[in-house]
Formats: structure tokens, C-alpha cells, sequence
């Protein structure tokens, strides 16, 4: 028997099945989006908590429906990497890891080219906001477990969220909090084609796509932003679209960042009053 | 009095550079003072003619990393001819989560006669040695020193397993068998 691995229980039980075999898919024809209480602009509800992982010096877990991961964030420590030249400025490393069943399809347990470009995008959207000055010769890892994702872009974009909250959990001196927010362009009516000229209906922009709406997305962007600053520190924009309707995508972002920063200060405090009545 | 009500969030704004000087825990931008960690912000005065200073008390205390002029409270892991290394555990009274790498160079040893230093009568493994950091050093080791008679080794053992007591300020006795060993003593503190 291989021990290395975990052996499946005794006994099954047929698996959970999302929807129904009859279950109609979500196609953006339909005008209305796949959670179709919510409008183009609308996020869904977060839930956020700051410090389940005891060992980590911050942690926070975070939700949006089905979309759900947890951050630890470990330092700052010594830099033990050998080769490592001398720096006055702290090292910041993030981590972001798929578990094998997060996704639709069973994630490997290697880390992939995927989740290698996203933990690197990931440190270029926190370093600008951590004083990472004031951490001379000193490390800091921050560790992102994806447990389920219900769409990479709101993945992604709450991954920036939590891994800030830890980080001010962590109690490491920052600039601001940054927060994260996704959208994608959706077309809803007929594409604009050449040949028949007329009848063209701009893409919509739908904030916080979930997976089903993201397989018919054109294109998607993220925004990691810092609120009270007023200042973005990254733009992952990929696909295709039109400059105005990426502006506007912007400006939508920007607003949804607002809201997320008044959770992110909400689960601040809350720790904060946590503490007090321990004391 | 400190409640929850005075409690802030990294980025907050505090006040006006004008009316209060950043302190711990804050930073100033342009006009304005924010806070840079999660914490109950205080507003201490120490004198009229003074702006008062603003700080936040952290929530959570972040790990003590060591910092130039740094008193460090360490132990000594190696020693060579040169220098001696050692885990530094303890930042301005504050622990490490973490132990930093460090060293003490011989010239580094005592202010006077730096020539004469021998690192085998200074320090010997598992000395627990009161340091001053006088440099960030090296990619590996933050560089201390303990040349004032308040630094040096502040507890040790005996070959014999005894613990020492200092009766110079470089020679200390064994409680056990009375042998006289040689370190760099730091001066006892009342």
C-alpha cells in the first residue's frame, strides 16, 4: 500500500453536484448577470478575519461567496537566503497556492507557471504600500492558500485584499492598506463586426465576475489600490478592449476599492476590540 | 485614556504636520500624519512650547529587529581569532522571534589596547554578552560591539558547569571551584 499518500475512506458517497443535470447555463444574452440579484456594478458581500492562523505573526481569511482563501504572513525575519548581497531595504516574497481542489479542474501539487506569475504580480502590488525601509537586512513572507476560486480575476483581487489585512495584522508599518478589485468586459448583445457596420453594442463591464460569467469575458482587469492615498499601485489589464471602456472600468474599480477599504477597516477594529477585552 | 474609539488602521489620517510631531507608529506626507500600523493612537505633550507627539500604540508588536546603536542581548555561538559570532536574542528589551546573526570583531572587544585583545579571553560558547550594534554589517551578521565597561559578558558557565560571577573587569570566578576565568565583564547594573 503507498503510505505516502492519503488513503480514500471506506466508504462513498456520490459527489455534491453544483447544479442540476436540467440546470440551464448562464450565457450574457440573457441581460442579466449569472447571480442575477446583483447589478453590472455590484460586488459581492465580503467576509473578512484577521488572525485564525496562530502561528503566523498576521493572518486573515477571506470570502466572497464562493470565492475563499486564507494569508499568513511570517516576519519580518532574517534574510537566511545564501548569495543574498546586502540590502538596505526589507525583502518582501509572496506565495500564492492553488489547493488541488480549489478550481473545477484538480490543481497539481507542484507550484505552477500560473501561480508563480501571480505571487510575483502580488509582491508588486503590496511592495509600494509596506515601509520596507524601515526593515533593513529583514524578510517577509506572506502565503496565500486559495481553497476555492470561483473566478481568477476575484481570486486574484482578493488575494491583494487579505494579504494587506495580514499584514497590518502582522502589525508591519505601511503606507496605506491596498485594496484589490476585479472586472471583466462582458459583450451582452450582438459583437461589433466589420462587415455588417451598424448594430454595435459596447461590452459591459461586470464588477467581481464569478467563473461562469469570466468564460465569456473579452478581457478582464485588476486594480490594487491604495484608498486613503488615493494612489493605485498595479493594473493588470489583459484582453482586449477600448480605451474608454477601460478608463471607465477604472474609475469603476476605484469606487469598489472604497467600499472593500471600509471591510478591511471593519476587521481591523474588530481585532483591535478582540484584543482589548482579552486584556 | 486609551479605548477602542481611539483605535486606527495604516493609512488613517491623524492630523496636521502643524499641530502634532509624527512618532512612533506614524508618518508624515506632504501636510498630513498618518497612522502606519494598526494601534491606539496617543497624544503625548512634553512641554508647553513643544508640538505635541502623535504615535500609535501597536496591536499586534511586531518581531524587534536590531538597529544601529541598539543595545542586544546575544549569545556567542562561535569563536575565532578574529571575531566572535553570536545569536542575537533580545532588541532594547524586546525579543527576537527569530535569532540575528552577529559578530563582535576583535578591535571591537574593549576601548583601550585593542592590540592586546584575545578573543578566548573575552568570550567562550554559550557566554550570554550585553552589545552594542555599531553597524548593519555584512549580507550575513549585524556588527556590535562591547567597548564600555556597562557591555561585555553579563552571564557565563564554567569548565565545571558552574555559573560565573565577575570580580574584575576582565576576569570572572567560578561559584563552584573558584577557577578564575578570563572574559570581557560588563560592568553590573543596579
Amino acid at each position: 500500500m503507498d503510505r505516502k499518500r492519503v488513503a480514500g475512506p471506506e466508504l462513498s458517497v456520490a459527489p455534491l453536484i453544483e447544479y442540476p443535470v436540467d440546470h440551464k447555463r448562464w450565457t450574457p444574452q440573457q441581460e442579466k448577470r449569472h447571480d442575477s440579484k446583483r447589478q453590472p456594478e455590484d460586488m459581492r458581500p465580503i467576509y473578512l478575519k484577521t488572525g485564525l492562523i496562530g502561528q503566523a505573526s498576521g493572518s486573515a481569511y477571506i470570502e466572497l461567496e464562493k470565492t475563499k482563501l486564507a494569508c499568513g504572513v511570517y516576519g519580518p525575519k532574517p534574510v537566511k537566503r545564501i548569495g543574498q548581497t546586502f540590502s538596505g531595504r526589507g525583502l518582501l516574497t509572496c506565495e500564492i497556492k492553488f489547493a488541488t481542489f480549489s478550481c473545477a479542474k484538480r490543481r497539481n501539487q507542484m507550484r505552477d507557471p500560473q501561480e508563480k506569475e501571480l505571487s510575483q504580480i502580488l509582491t508588486q502590488a503590496l511592495s509600494p504600500a509596506i515601509r520596507l525601509d524601515l526593515l533593513p537586512k529583514s524578510a517577509i513572507e506572506v502565503y496565500i492558500t486559495v481553497l476555492e476560486s470561483d473566478g481568477l480575476g476575484s481570486c486574484f483581487s482578493a488575494a491583494i485584499t487579505a494579504a494587506s489585512v495580514a499584514l497590518a495584522h502582522a502589525g508591519i508599518e505601511m503606507l496605506d492598506l491596498v485594496a484589490g478589485c476585479s472586472a471583466s468586459y462582458i459583450q451582452t448583445g450582438p459583437a461589433r463586426s466589420i462587415s455588417s457596420g451598424a448594430e454595435s453594442i459596447p461590452p459591459q463591464i461586470f464588477m467581481d465576475a464569478d467563473l461562469e460569467e469570466e468564460k465569456y469575458e473579452q478581457g478582464s482587469i485588476v486594480l490594487a489600490y491604495m484608498p486613503s492615498l488615493n494612489e493605485v499601485t498595479h493594473v493588470l489589464q489583459s484582453g482586449k478592449a477600448e480605451g474608454s471602456i477601460i478608463s471607465q472600468s477604472v474609475e469603476h474599480c476605484v469606487e469598489a476599492c472604497n467600499k472593500i477599504y471600509a471591510v478591511m477597516h471593519h476587521a481591523l477594529l474588530e481585532s483591535v476590540k478582540e484584543n482589548q477585552t482579552q486584556l | 485614556m486609551t479605548s477602542v474609539a481611539d483605535a486606527v488602521v495604516p493609512g488613517q489620517r491623524l492630523g496636521h504636520v502643524q499641530e502634532y510631531i509624527a512618532g512612533a507608529g506614524t508618518y508624515a506626507l506632504q501636510d498630513f500624519l498618518y497612522a502606519s500600523v494598526v494601534g491606539l493612537k496617543q497624544i503625548s505633550r512634553t512641554s508647553d512650547n513643544e508640538l505635541p507627539t502623535m504615535t500609535v500604540q501597536r496591536e499586534n508588536s511586531q518581531s524587534a529587529i536590531p538597529e544601529i546603536e541598539a543595545i542586544v542581548t546575544c549569545k556567542v555561538v562561535r569563536v575565532n581569532p578574529r571575531f566572535a559570532s553570536v545569536n542575537i536574542m533580545v532588541v532594547d528589551g524586546k525579543p527576537c522571534k527569530d535569532d540575528f546573526q552577529g559578530i563582535i570583531r576583535v578591535q571591537d572587544v574593549r576601548a583601550t589596547e585593542k592590540d592586546k585583545v584575545k578573543i578566548y579571553n573575552s568570550f567562550r560558547p554559550g557566554d550570554i554578552v550585553r552589545a552594542q550594534v555599531i553597524s548593519l554589517g555584512d549580507a550575513r551578521s549585524y556588527y556590535l560591539s562591547t567597548a564600555a565597561n556597562e557591555l561585555g559578558v553579563i552571564f557565563g558557565t564554567s569548565v565545571a558547569g558552574g555559573s560565573l560571577v565577575p570580580i574584575s573587569w576582565q576576569e570572572m570566578q567560578c561559584t563552584k571551584t573558584k577557577v578564575i576565568e578570563l572574559r570581557k565583564c560588563a560592568k553590573p547594573m543596579q
